[in-house]
């Protein structure tokens, strides 16, 4: 599909009209730097990957998915306003198809049609990026990338060239350029290195704090939890879990399936790895490296496998 | 995919152990033998159980008092209302298993599942060919669908292997011990088990001893099956989702799977 140009001064006036439009999520400096609602294109932040990924606005931390009312259960259905999110990395993005091939809840589904994906250009990637590693592909409505002193905004879907009208478009299509990142996960098919023992080392310092999976744009896993009031009600509660949790794997009866920490944090990069690519054909690591960015105790898996590629 | 159970009338209540009701649902979800459905206790959770009948008109539910919703479940009597989501999951591969001799094992309330085949088995009695069933329980007071087994033993080769026994009309020893005793047809046999992972693993060593190959077994596994369709994660065993892979597969598919799984678990920190 055709690019549209626009100069580096224009692109607070094209955020600002979709502002004035839509609900426009975009990445902001608070504690952190996350997602957030913004009213002006002044409040987003652009300098770097945001710490905290975007996928609260398609699987919340914690949603009523059931009300029983009644002697009744009926699902909870959302109604979504038109969104856009703007500022999203290209492995943002990927992490939303990702997304797409693991949730199947009609909210989920809710959330996606409402939803315009506007990705930018990583300009600025830091020492934990190596998604050029990881095999990305373009997915977006639009995607904004600089070209020489304008931008230029590639259109993914029919839903994206509905925010471009009005827009000058160029006469012919560049390529998307790719992130300057130095950090490279040279060896990923480890599916035959299971029982690797380089893993053991980085097991050992694993705390089990899942937050490798929490700040992870891809990681879905959840459980539900049901919460009643006292009049006889009660709503169930869909809460994202973590493989990295013992009871996470924990029957009636209480024996856990993966109880040893070796085998969770295992089951964490090989499910990245291995058993993504062979249920779905891609890998479910998108390279933003969040999950190396905010480990207590700085386990770098990527440099684990790639050590392991040396020794053969 | 839908989160939402619908609400099914309890028809009847039967205590066998303390621990271990049977909860007769009306409802037509008619799942195939080996699949599970999602029950629900309001204010509870939710939980995977498999009907241990095959009828059109109701489910069994055989429960044991393990968890948070099944605790709950032990507090509602005939006419009260469940949640039920499903079927889901593959179940038993039953058109692969006609013309087959059987040998069916289970081990307490794994039986269920096991149980429902043999009610499949009954309704095509034509379409299987001999049928040996093995059942473990700890001790009689244990025994699970009395009845059943009673009937059963008329028409089929039933072994009730006991942990402790003081009667002869039952036998002593693990289901294992007792097949190698009373040894079962081998020749074009499958092989169906359920139960605790450590007894599937006995029961399929003994199996290859006597001559069914590991292609020939299948296990019905038990996870924590959150949400049914291969979405929450919680039942993965390495690239397959118990939930909506299995949660009966053929043992020399699931076995390297498990193998590695197990590697992982025997490390000392």
């Amino acid at each position: 599909m055709a690019q549209k140009i626009i100069s580096r001064d224009d692109l607070p006036h094209f955020v600002n009209k979709l502002i004035r439009k839509y609900e426009v999520i975009a990445p902001v400096k608070e504690v952190n730097t996350k997602f957030k609602q913004v009213n002006s294109f002044d409040e987003i932040y652009l300098d770097g990957i945001t710490e905290v990924p975007a996928k609260e606005f398609f699987i919340p931390e914690s949603e009523t998915i059931l009300e029983f009312k009644k002697g009744r259960a009926k699902e909870v259905s959302r109604h979504i306003k038109k969104r856009v999110i703007f500022g999203l990395r290209m492995c943002d993005l990927n992490a939303i198809k990702i997304l797409d091939s693991v949730m199947f809840d009609k909210n989920y589904l809710e959330r996606r049609k409402k939803t315009f994906l506007v990705g930018i250009f990583c300009e600025n990637p830091d020492k934990y990026c190596f998604c050029n590693s990881m095999e990305l592909e373009n997915y977006f409505d639009l995607f904004i990338f600089p070209d020489g002193d304008n931008y230029r905004i590639a259109i993914g879907s029919n839903k994206g060239k509905r925010l471009v009208r009005g827009i000058k478009t160029s006469d012919k299509d560049i390529e998307i350029p790719k992130p300057k990142n130095k950090k490279v996960l040279k060896n990923k098919n480890i599916e035959k290195k299971y029982r690797n023992k380089a893993f053991e080392e980085d097991a050992r310092k694993c705390l089990s704090c899942s937050a490798c999976t929490a700040y992870c744009p891809t990681c879905n896993c959840f459980d539900f939890k049901d919460v009643s009031d006292f009049e006889g009600n009660s709503k169930r509660i869909r809460r994202l879990s973590s493989c990295m949790l013992k009871n996470f794997s924990e029957v009636a009866g209480g024996k856990s399936y993966r109880d040893s920490r070796l085998s969770r944090f295992k089951h964490f990069i090989f499910h990245k790895l291995v058993y993504f690519k062979k249920q779905k054909g891609r890998y479910m690591c998108v390279g933003c490296g969040r999950c190396l960015r905010v480990c207590p105790t700085k386990i770098d898996w990527v440099n684990t496998l790639n050590k392991m590629g040396e020794r053969k | 995919m839908s989160y939402e159970p619908k609400r099914y009338k309890i028809i009847g209540v039967k205590s066998f152990t303390p621990d271990v009701r049977l909860f007769r649902v009306k409802c037509k979800l008619d799942p195939k033998p080996g699949q599970f459905l999602e029950v629900s206790v309001s204010g509870f959770g939710e939980c995977p159980l498999a009907s241990c009948s095959h009828m059109p008109e109701f489910v069994d539910l055989l429960t044991r008092r393990a968890g948070n919703v099944t605790n709950a479940m032990f507090n509602l009597k005939e006419g009260d209302s469940i949640f039920i989501r499903g079927p889901y999951g593959k179940g038993f591969p039953v058109e692969k298993l006609k013309g087959k001799n059987l040998i069916l094992v289970a081990g307490g309330t794994g039986i269920a599942p096991v149980t429902s085949f043999i009610n499949f088995v009954e309704q095509n009695r034509k379409s299987f060919g001999k049928v040996f069933i093995y059942f473990g329980f700890r001790d009689e007071k244990n025994i699970l669908l009395k009845d059943r087994i009673e009937r059963w033993s008329k028409k089929f080769n039933v072994h009730i292997c006991l942990n402790e026994c003081e009667k002869h009309s039952y036998e002593k020893g693990f289901v294992n011990d007792v097949m190698d005793k009373h040894k079962p047809e081998v020749e074009n046999t499958v092989a169906l088990l359920c139960g605790p992972e450590a007894m599937m693993d006995a029961v399929t060593k003994e199996l290859k001893k006597l001559g069914v190959t590991h292609k020939n077994v299948y296990w019905s596994m038990e996870r924590r099956m959150e949400c049914g369709f291969g979405s929450c994660g919680r039942c993965q065993i390495q690239d397959v989702y118990v939930c909506k892979d299995g949660p009966v597969f053929r043992y020399d598919f699931i076995k390297s799977r498990l193998d590695n799984e197990r590697s992982s678990e025997r490390w000392s920190e």
